[in-house]
């Protein structure tokens, strides 16, 4: 079962260009029923979970390939295969102005695929196996336009990609050497009787293996490449560099430090706090950058940079209740994320226009796109009622609670991030629906909102933004018990 | 308590009806016909609205809870005398400018837009005034930041897009300040519902008292950026007098009292007996007689009117943050009746300011001369407010100016009991400096005035009309006080 | 004794008459017995590993059954013959892959001449791994100097010639340091055969008389051999010699022969000083360190290079290196691990090698990465087949390469000292791996808007795609499966002792 809504991306995947599809519509519903079919097994398995492990491949010695739900797995395979079935139907439309469709849905679907894996996968290794390929899979798709651009940043992607995995892999070994099993189990598995008088090592590695899945979640210093890779069509820029992606990182950030390495041997130590400050470093460094690039997407993916580390941020409180911080900013920001990357490529598919001086007076041409943004915008500056001061005050509240000073100063950065964000969204805000006195609404007189497949998943996230906004507390909830355990 | 809501909720709902209904610029043949209509909109709502919080006010009751934002952060609303005091006042100054603006704005384009926002404003006024606890407070001290925003951009020229970004930076930087402080309320009190004595506990006071003094500190500064205080004062002369001159009204009489509501509301979470004789009181009044000191003395040498009067606001507010600052429940009178009278004075003042630039398009003051012979209903009040403001008596402004002077000196404190006073003094004799040669030049511009040029230019009734009901409430109140001190009295009970 | 027993000592006889033979065969007949003969010791080989597997223990075969001292012997462990059957595999895979270019590289003339080459190639190497003599070790250390040296210099284009030049004076300076190791070792212990000498080495560590001509021949022996297999600093040969040969050369070269020194070193480590004397020497502090450098400074080189296949050709200057961090751990699991890692560079280096040159035949020969754009395009299995090699090389799970990772990384974290050391360089060295290989992927998969080149397809040039996808499938192989390989390494090494 598990195996299998890891399959069907795949098989669906290979299919596409195999299959000679007569007109394009086919070819649409062929893969939004198989991606729609496959998040349907996602939370048909989530929601009938077993505790049981699957096991796919022995690996060698101990090591082995196996798959399992437990919490973590439940929120980001949840989040992802939620995701995936808007962001396809917002592909369909958006791809109509590219080439190489079926390369692109090819590995677009793939990377559902592998994601999932990374999400159900039992024990570090498997983890491991599939982050890898999560970056294969996915420079095609930054490529896609092969531009000089597309390459270039392709490359450094996969530079950066690989070169944290092998920084990371440390981790993997120290846990092999010195844990009891690999297996991901809540508390960590370092076997105390063989770590005496290494502490200090081990606590270096993690800090490798740290900035090594960091890589991947975009953290400072090595977080260059995500801009970059905004040359990638919007579909990818707004599911993978927003989301799956960049979101594996953190999870296998969160993995590491919950739970393979464990909370009780890292907190209070010299890696805690370097990490930390790394990570409240990026919060700041992020956005300010943000707030000088006029690139729109580029512009975005700073802004992503910035939250990935909210959400690192509250990983490496390392108190449960920083881990439901982390967890509901992995959740919530993603919506909000997807939902204005996604109008950011609205306006780029409609007008052609990419930098932010030349959005001035779209808003009452595009009033939905911008109605969306809007309230992206402000969610993501953490205003209450919307998604992101839930997650924002999760975050905050577990830096309080856990009495660590350098936490207490991360607030502060928090809070920094929140003021440049109200910069950098805002403005966009204000040029869109103020463009000034003597402008000249001719220009824009052709423009108009996009059709119903971009703006249906634009619908349903703001639904989500504010739904999670005003009543998060199921989800919160939730998210307490796999923090605790319970789940 | 429905009405509580439904004095929230109307004005809001009704805001984003024009807003949406309204959002191409009226023109053309149909300007007439929609522009009527949209009118009638407008002052329906406000009047609806303005009997919904009248009706409200009279509501007494325990609160209640909207939703849950999270399992521990109730939405919750009540009202309470401190809400009580700060409604009426809303209730009172933003008709009046809204009805002054029908006039004003009759050659706007996107008038629309601007009623929509000034309707939120509104509503988000009211839900700030019967927050009962600090995170519903928080969630609507944001939304006023964002939807007053384009009231200050609305002209849309390069100068008021840069203001009304400033001030929606400045704003939001405070509100994260304040937000730094809330999450550390959150967790070192029982719950963030406002008190008047103090929520802290008694454990979280010795373990992290001096850290907490700080976070006191920082949520001071935080919501004192609405209020203009020192340092963080530069937004409010941009932002206020870039704004069409109903907004300003509006800027200056309420939304910025809103930083003071919240700084009330802290004070009140964390108890004045954590902070009184704390350096955090040094710091803080320090603070706010600077700010009184240099916001006249900006005031006095500024040319232009309504920024002088914008100068004015940021030295008139740090009044009442003095006020506060002293701890002393005199000055609780002092500062409370300050709001009250500053609110009509000042939202006076910029109407007038507004009526004249409407009529003659003069905005430097020594443009204005003989400007009392040309509209005289207009002129009066701004003597009249003017009076108020310099605290003659038996102006509102008096009242209260001793009332602040005479609590600083009960206070007891160390050099600052003295210096107050006389700080306010001097601002006092620089508050007349810069105000009444506006009225002496306007009714007596001098022998070698060309009397020939004068016409009569009063303005009609939508303009005078609210004009003169601020001057006289901002009269009344100091002929009349003691209903409302009362009633100051009770808040500051915590009744 | 069984009759399997001989299969050592037929291989290495057979490869060698086969050679002889091969130079009165017309060309085409000595492809095929250079094939058969392949094939052949390929299968004794593997029924050799069946018998030892069965068995458990190791054996040794005397030549005309003189026993020692004067006889010479031929030893045979699970090892050995994994060895073995792994060099004919790679050594027929190569060949066949590279077999289409030969007439184009070859003059018609020399071709049987190429195919005696290889098989001498052939003899030596199985000669090195089955010996238990060490003069018959320098013996064919030399054979296979010269015939390596002429498999690169039969390709007679300039840069050849001076690249066969240069290898066969840092290989003869490598042999030379080897005999003189050697001489000295007979002087203090009198003896040639392994076995032996490795007793009185024990006597002398045990009087502690002569320590430091013993560490001496030591040293002599392991400079010798390091400069043959190209460990960093001694590598200058190399990126010529491999990058401008011929194809098969090329992946042999890079594949088995510095990988057939290199095993001769490790019998020497273990069955001639002693595992636990050579690793109370500091020269395995030396062998880690230059093993580090060459991880790193092969890698530099490889990024600045602008020719695919001199490309490749550092980059195993840094895959040596990775052998050699596993020599200077000094464990028994470094040991694995560096084993493990020859046969996976093995299998690697010789798919690069040859998926290479499918992309330079589409890309109008030429080697330069510019010219290289899009190729993989043109050729799709030949850039399916590097792109896996590249892979593996950067160590992505699935791959060969990345269980010799694993193990590098399982074996550092056992050894105290070396672990930091080894952990980082090891992180690094993968990052510099991701930069050229990966920067080669993108650019052979970067579409080239208006190219003049042909495109090849499967049906062009089957047994060329064949052996890709065999590759392919034996790196898989390795990636997925090796715990059974790795089992047999451990057993081999216990039978050394």
């Amino acid at each position: 079962m598990i195996v299998t809504v890891i399959l069907i991306p795949f098989i669906a995947g290979i299919l596409v260009p195999a299959i000679p599809f007569q007109k394009r519509w086919q070819k649409e519903v062929f893969l939004e029923t198989a991606v729609v079919l496959n998040s349907i097994l996602v939370w048909y398995l989530l929601l009938h979970h077993s505790d049981s492990t699957f096991l796919l491949a022995h690996f060698t010695g101990n090591l082995n390939i196996s798959f399992r739900v437990d919490g973590m797995s439940m929120v980001f395979a949840g989040l992802v295969s939620a995701l995936w079935p808007f962001a396809t139907l917002y592909a369909f439309e958006y791809m109509t102005k590219e080439e190489h469709e079926n390369v692109f849905f090819l590995f677009y679907t793939l990377t559902y695929g592998v994601t999932l894996g990374i999400a159900l996968a039992a024990n570090l290794l498997t983890m491991y196996f599939f982050y890898e390929l999560l970056t294969l899979v996915t420079v095609p798709l930054v490529m896609h336009t092969l531009t000089r651009e597309a390459v270039l940043a392709s490359r450094k992607y996969l530079y950066y990609s690989l070169g944290g995995a092998a920084f990371a892999f440390l981790g993997l070994i120290m846990v092999i050497v010195y844990g009891s099993t690999t297996d991901f189990i809540l508390g960590g598995v370092l076997d105390p009787a063989k770590t005496v008088g290494k502490t200090n090592v081990l606590l270096l590695i993690y800090v490798m293996a740290f900035m090594g899945f960091g890589v991947k979640a975009a953290v400072c210093p090595f977080n260059s490449w995500l801009p970059q890779a905004g040359v990638a069509p919007t579909p990818v820029t707004a599911l993978l560099h927003a989301v799956a992606v960049v979101k594996s990182g953190a999870f296998a950030i969160i993995r590491l430090t919950y739970y393979s390495f464990g909370t009780n041997f890292l907190k209070g130590t010299w890696a805690q706090y370097a990490v930390m400050s790394v990570v409240m470093f990026t919060i700041v460094y992020g956005c300010s950058r943000a707030v000088k690039e006029t690139h729109l997407k580029r512009r975005l993916a700073y802004s992503t940079i910035s939250n990935l580390s909210y959400i690192l941020f509250g990983a490496v409180i390392m108190t449960p209740l920083g881990l439901v911080g982390a967890l509901t900013h992995l959740v919530f920001h993603a919506v909000m994320k997807i939902s204005s990357f996604f109008c950011a490529g609205a306006v780029m598919h409609q007008t052609d226009r990419h930098y932010v001086h030349e959005l001035n007076g779209l808003g009452y041409k595009m009033p939905r796109v911008f109605g969306i943004f809007t309230i992206s915008a402000l969610a993501l500056m953490g205003v209450p009622g919307l998604a992101g001061f839930v997650s924002k005050w999760n975050l905050a509240g577990a830096a309080v609670e856990s009495g660590n000073p350098l936490a207490w100063g991360g607030i502060a950065c928090l809070l920094v991030s929140a003021l440049l964000t109200a910069i950098y969204m805002l403005t966009i805000v204000v040029r869109a629906f103020f463009p000034g006195k003597d402008f000249d609404y001719s220009t824009i007189s052709d423009i108009r909102d996009p059709n119903w497949k971009m703006l249906l998943p634009l619908f349903v996230f703001t639904v989500f933004i504010i739904l999670f906004g005003v009543y998060s507390q199921p989800v919160v909830d939730f998210f307490i018990k796999v923090a605790n355990g319970a789940v | 308590m429905y009405f509580i809501l439904l004095s929230i909720f109307f004005p809001i709902l009704a805001g984003l009806f024009l807003l949406i209904h309204y959002r191409t610029p009226l023109s053309g043949e149909k300007k007439n016909a929609g522009r009527k209509s949209l009118l009638l909109l407008t002052g329906c709502s406000l009047v609806i609205t303005a009997v919904f919080v009248v009706i409200a006010l009279f509501c007494e009751g325990e609160g209640f809870i909207l939703f849950y934002l999270t399992k521990d952060l109730p939405i919750y609303f009540r009202i309470d005398n401190v809400g009580r005091l700060f409604s009426a006042l809303a209730v009172i100054v933003i008709p009046c400018a809204g009805f002054f603006s029908f006039e004003y704005m009759k050659h706007e384009e996107r008038e629309g837009r601007y009623y929509g926002f000034y309707l939120l404003v509104f509503g988000v006024l009211n839900a700030l005034c019967f927050s009962g606890n600090l995170i519903t407070f928080y969630l609507f001290f944001e939304l006023l930041t964002m939807s007053s925003m384009p009231l200050v951009l609305h002209s849309g020229s390069k100068e008021a897009v840069m203001a009304g970004l400033k001030y929606l930076f400045y704003s939001l930087c405070g509100a994260y300040a304040a937000l730094f402080g809330i999450y550390f309320l959150y967790r070192n009190c029982d719950s963030l519902t406002f008190t008047v004595d103090g929520a802290l506990r008694a454990s979280a006071i010795t373990e992290h008292g001096t850290f907490l003094l700080a976070v006191a500190f920082i949520m001071l500064l935080g919501f004192g950026v609405k209020a203009g205080m020192f340092p963080m004062h530069a937004w409010l002369p941009t932002a206020h007098p870039v704004a069409p001159a109903p907004a300003s009204a509006v800027l200056s009489a309420l939304i910025v009292k809103a930083g003071v509501l919240a700084v009330i509301r802290v004070l009140g979470m964390f108890g004045r007996d954590f902070l009184k004789g704390t350096w955090v009181q040094t710091a803080w009044l320090c603070l706010t007689l600077i700010t009184v000191f240099m916001g006249s003395l900006l005031a006095y040498r500024e040319p232009v009117l309504k920024k002088r009067l914008a100068y004015s606001t940021v030295s008139q507010l740090s009044y009442i943050l003095f006020g506060l600052a002293v701890m002393d429940e005199t000055a609780f009178v002092g500062s409370f009746l300050h709001i009250l009278a500053h609110g009509f004075i000042k939202a006076a003042l910029f109407l007038c300011a507004g009526a004249i630039i409407y009529k003659t398009g003069k905005t430097r003051v020594e443009e204005m001369r003989g400007i009392g012979k040309e509209m005289p209903v207009t002129m009066w009040c701004f003597t009249i407010a003017s009076l108020g403001l310099i605290g003659i008596p038996p102006t509102g402004g008096f009242l209260s100016k001793w009332y602040l002077a005479l609590g600083s000196l009960n206070s007891g404190i160390p050099v600052f009991d003295v210096l107050g006073p006389v700080i306010l003094l001097v601002s006092a004799l620089l508050t007349a400096g810069y105000l009444l040669p506006l009225s002496i030049h306007g009714f007596f511009p001098g022998a070698a005035y060309d009397y020939g040029s004068l016409q009569k230019r009063e303005p009609c009734k939508l303009m005078t009309v609210p004009i003169s009901i601020l001057t006289t409430l901002s009269v009344l109140i100091g002929i009349f006080p003691h209903l409302i001190i009362a009633v100051i009295h009770m808040a500051a009970a915590g009744r | 004794m069984n009759f399997i027993c001989n299969f050592p000592f037929f291989s290495i006889l057979l490869s060698l008459f086969s050679g002889t033979i091969c130079s009165v065969l017309p060309a085409k007949a000595a492809k095929i017995v250079n094939r058969v003969v392949i094939i052949v010791i390929g299968l004794m080989s593997a029924v050799l590993l069946l018998y030892l597997l069965s068995t458990g223990e190791s054996f040794i075969y005397w030549m005309g059954h003189f026993p020692a001292p004067w006889g010479n012997e031929i030893r045979a462990g699970v090892l050995e013959a994994g060895m073995a059957l792994f060099f004919c595999i790679i050594m027929y895979l190569s060949m066949a892959g590279g077999a289409h270019k030969l007439p184009g590289e070859v003059v018609e003339s020399k071709h049987n001449l190429y195919y005696i080459l290889v098989n001498l190639l052939l003899s030596s190497l199985l000669a090195l791994v089955y010996t238990n003599d060490m003069f018959t070790a320098y013996v064919f250390v030399e054979i296979n100097t010269i015939s390596a040296c002429g498999l690169i210099m039969i390709r007679q284009v300039g840069r050849t010639i001076e690249a066969a030049v240069r290898y066969m004076i840092m290989s003869l300076l490598g042999s030379g340091l080897l005999l003189f190791g050697l001489c000295i070792m007979y002087d203090l212990t009198g003896h040639l055969l392994m076995s032996n000498i490795k007793e009185s080495v024990g006597l002398i560590m045990a009087n502690g008389e002569y320590q430091i001509p013993l560490i001496v021949s030591v040293a002599l022996m392991c400079i010798g051999l390091c400069i043959k297999s190209a460990l960093f600093p001694f590598h200058a040969w190399l990126p010529d010699a491999y990058g401008y040969s011929t194809v098969s050369s090329a992946a042999i070269l890079s594949s088995l022969v510095s990988k057939g020194y290199i095993f001769l070193l490790i019998k020497i480590i273990y069955r001639v000083i002693g595992f636990d004397i050579f690793n109370s020497t500091r020269i395995i502090d030396v062998l880690f360190v230059f093993g580090l450098m060459g991880m790193i400074f092969g890698s530099l080189s490889a990024i600045k290079e602008n020719d695919i296949r001199r490309m490749i050709a550092f980059s195993s200057v840094a895959q040596i290196g990775y052998i050699y961090m596993g020599f200077g751990m000094g464990t028994q699991a470094g040991m694995v691990a560096s084993i493990f890692h020859i046969l996976s560079h093995a299998a690697t280096k010789s798919l690069l090698f040859i998926a290479a040159i499918g992309l330079t035949d589409v890309s109008g020969g030429s080697r330069k990465l510019n010219d290289l754009t899009g190729a993989a395009y043109r050729n799709k299995w030949a850039g399916a087949a590097f792109t896996v090699g590249s892979l593996s090389m950067v160590g992505i799970p699935l791959f060969s390469g990345f269980i010799s990772k694993l193990l590098f990384a399982q074996a550092a974290v056992q050894v105290e000292g070396k672990m930091l050391a080894s952990l980082i360089v090891l992180g690094i060295s993968t990052v510099l791996n991701a930069v050229y290989f990966m920067k080669t992927v993108i650019r052979i998969y970067t579409s080239a808007a208006d190219t003049p080149y042909m495109s090849i397809t499967f049906r062009d040039r089957k047994p060329y795609t064949v052996t890709l996808v065999c590759f392919i499938l034996l790196n898989i192989i390795l990636g997925v499966s090796s715990q059974p390989v790795v089992d047999m390494i451990g057993q081999g090494l216990a039978m050394f002792a």
